[in-house]
């Protein structure tokens, strides 16, 4: 049980940076997903705290003290890769009780600690088989085991579910949690997939570009996003731009109220956005706040739901309908944007467009 | 009913590749099978053209009891045993600092590929000029003082020991299984090597425990290859050995080549004899190399 501190990390490669200054504290017994898209720095992270390759700056702490010069295979920050990587002049009992061979531990003792974390990991009395005689799964909790059976300080798993079908990815989820909480282990886990984040983690951190965007508890991704990057990557495309004035957004289509944080956020111009799943469609007749016109533009039946595509001025948004939903292109239909569910989400677009958004937004305050 | 169209089709599908091979086939039985099939004749007495038509053993009584036989077996042993060990750890060796990216790593593993393509007879011309007692490193260091005269450079060409021979077997063969290995490396990548890292191997147990196995294999069966080709070789030992004693293959063609038809039987049961024991030696070796990966 080890709390891990990420100060100011970097890493570059020639001139491309893969991590630019990450912080980040884990605490110890706790669970945490690096998510993001390929390529957006989680997995050279990963490989840092392990040791496999140094930050080009900035300092790696195991319960506060700086790790930095210890090699990797002292560091007892183990690594599962996403593939399984099982020895392949091994056998099952061979390669689970490598860790402990490197450590010269006793063979009575390996053995008996081999059968005990096989029986953890649902494979017990595999010990004589090889590695290319198990399926992927089996394959995957050799894996697990092998890395548990050292007691690691930190354990990394790599996109560790990613080889392997979605049935079995979610009982190797099931065990991964119960495995961590049992064992009372800091892991750190790697993943692309938003949803296997959310459901594995205490906390999520979100990557983009090798720049940490946001870390908090997987709620929070849906339902205060803190950039509409974020909200993009957790499937929510719907964005409103306005000006703030307290807590109304004024839009193109009219006001929206929405739940004033303790957080001073400066009046000014804003984007709002609602998740798909929070829309409501109203009725004409309706005099409550917070309800907007949209024009419908397609309709695509789900089963358990009806995905409706609207645009809201010249903003297109997605919207869960009912099942029975009915309505055809062109219709306007109007909708509530529940004030609970509004929320405020800093442009990431500004950011990369540059003087064009500008101006409009300076345009927009002029009105 | 429907058995009997089944039955032949599979009859010609199984002819189909036996008769594919044939031809092929037929050109190594004939060619080769044919010559063992002659000079295993002639080796047990049967030589018509000479008025030999008596099978006896006493060609091979005269080898194997000539002591002159068993040192020229136990020279050929040794060169082919210390050039087959040596190249196996010296291609490990080599491959384990090549396969590291280095300022210069490109020109030098391209530089240890080089003597691949280089033909044995080149390689052995090569090694006279230079390291004779009249070749250019003697000369150099009694150039910059290093020795009095050249010929106090030690006698490694035409030596009883079979340096020079070795040195030239090693010079072909080190890039040889270096290439099996790296190709070997490159396959499998770091990856097992980070793996047995964070699981707290330290770099002689990396070594020791994951990539020494996996690249055994491949080193066996090169080293496997090595050692039937040095201990067969002719070219090398004629060219850089002394007289006597001379290795096997050296004895069988001199005595093949003498104008004495008479000692040709003779040749033929060295020829056997050499055959045999390099079988029963590749067996064995088999055996230890396989016990020994496990």
């Amino acid at each position: 049980m080890t709390a891990v501190s990420l100060r100011h990390i970097s890493r570059r490669f020639g001139d491309h940076v893969a991590v630019r200054d990450l912080n980040l504290d884990i605490e110890s017994g706790e669970m945490v997903a690096f998510l993001g898209p390929s390529g957006c720095g989680k997995t050279t992270t990963l490989r840092m705290i392990t040791g496999l390759i140094e930050p080009s700056s900035g300092d790696i702490l195991f319960d506060g003290e700086s790790v930095l010069s210890t090699p990797t295979e002292r560091r007892g920050a183990v690594m599962v890769f996403q593939k399984h990587l099982l020895f392949p002049t091994m056998n099952v009992a061979q390669n689970v009780g490598f860790g402990l061979k490197m450590a010269r531990v006793s063979r009575e003792e390996t053995a008996e600690r081999v059968k005990e974390i096989l029986e953890l990991v649902d494979l017990p009395g595999l010990e004589d088989r090889k590695a290319h005689e198990l399926s992927g799964g089996q394959q995957q909790r050799v894996a697990l085991a092998r890395a548990l059976i050292v007691r690691p300080k930190v354990l990394l798993l790599d996109e560790p579910l990613a080889n392997l079908d979605a049935n079995l990815r979610i009982t190797m989820r099931h065990l991964i949690r119960s495995i961590q909480k049992e064992m009372g282990i800091t892991a750190i886990f790697v993943t692309h997939d938003q949803e296997e984040a959310v459901m594995l983690a205490d906390r999520v951190a979100l990557m983009f570009d090798g720049v940490l965007q946001q870390v908090g508890a997987p709620d929070e991704f849906f339902r205060t996003p803190r950039t509409t990057g974020v909200a993009r990557f957790f499937r929510n495309g719907n964005f409103l731009r306005g000006h703030r004035r307290g807590s109304t957004i004024h839009t193109d289509v009219g006001p929206i109220e929405i739940v004033s944080t303790s957080e001073t956020v400066e009046d000014g111009p804003s984007v709002l956005t609602v998740r798909p799943e929070e829309v409501r469609l109203v009725n004409e007749e309706t005099d409550q706040e917070n309800v907007v016109p949209a024009v419908v533009t397609s309709l695509i039946y789900m089963g358990s739901h009806t995905q409706l595509t609207v645009t809201i001025g010249d903003t297109p948004w997605q919207i869960q309908a009912p099942a029975a939903f009915q309505a055809r292109n062109g219709d306007t239909v109007r909708l509530l944007l529940p004030r609970g569910h509004v929320s405020i989400v800093a442009d990431d677009d500004t950011a990369t467009t540059g003087s064009a958004e500008a101006t409009l937004a300076e345009g927009s305050a002029v009105l | 009913m429907t058995s009997t169209p089944m039955t032949a089709r599979r009859i010609r599908n199984g002819l189909k590749i036996p008769l594919m091979l044939a031809p092929a086939l037929g050109l190594v039985v004939v060619l080769f099978g044919g010559g063992i099939l002659v000079g295993l004749g002639q080796s047990l007495g049967y030589f018509p053209a000479i008025g030999l038509n008596e099978f006896t053993f006493s060609n091979y009584t005269t080898v194997l009891t000539d002591r002159n036989f068993l040192i020229s077996l136990w020279l050929t042993f040794r060169i082919a045993a210390v050039t087959t060990v040596l190249s196996s750890v010296l291609a490990i060796a080599f491959t384990l600092v090549l396969r590291e990216k280095f300022a210069g790593s490109k020109i030098t593993t391209f530089l240890f590929q080089v003597p691949l393509p280089v033909p044995h007879l080149v390689a052995a011309s090569g090694i006279i000029l230079l390291i004779t007692q009249s070749g250019l490193i003697a000369r150099i260091a009694t150039a910059v003082g290093l020795m009095d005269t050249p010929a106090d450079f030690p006698a490694l060409v035409f030596d009883k020991g079979g340096v020079a021979i070795i040195l030239t077997f090693l010079w072909k063969e080190v890039p040889f299984v270096g290439l099996v290995i790296l190709a070997i490396l490159q396959s499998v990548g770091p990856q097992y090597e980070e793996q047995a890292r964070t699981l707290g191997a330290n770099a002689r147990q990396r070594f020791r425990h994951v990539l020494l196995p996996l690249i055994m294999p491949g080193v066996m069966s090169t080293s496997i290859i090595i050692f039937a080709f040095t201990f067969a070789n002719y070219e090398i030992p004629l060219l850089l050995g002394v007289r006597f004693p001379s290795t096997l293959p050296v004895v069988a063609f001199r005595e093949y080549q003498d104008p004495d038809l008479a000692l040709r039987p003779q040749a033929m049961a060295i020829s056997i004899v050499l055959a045999v024991v390099a079988i029963l030696l590749l067996i064995a070796y088999r055996r230890l190399a396989r016990s020994a990966v496990k």
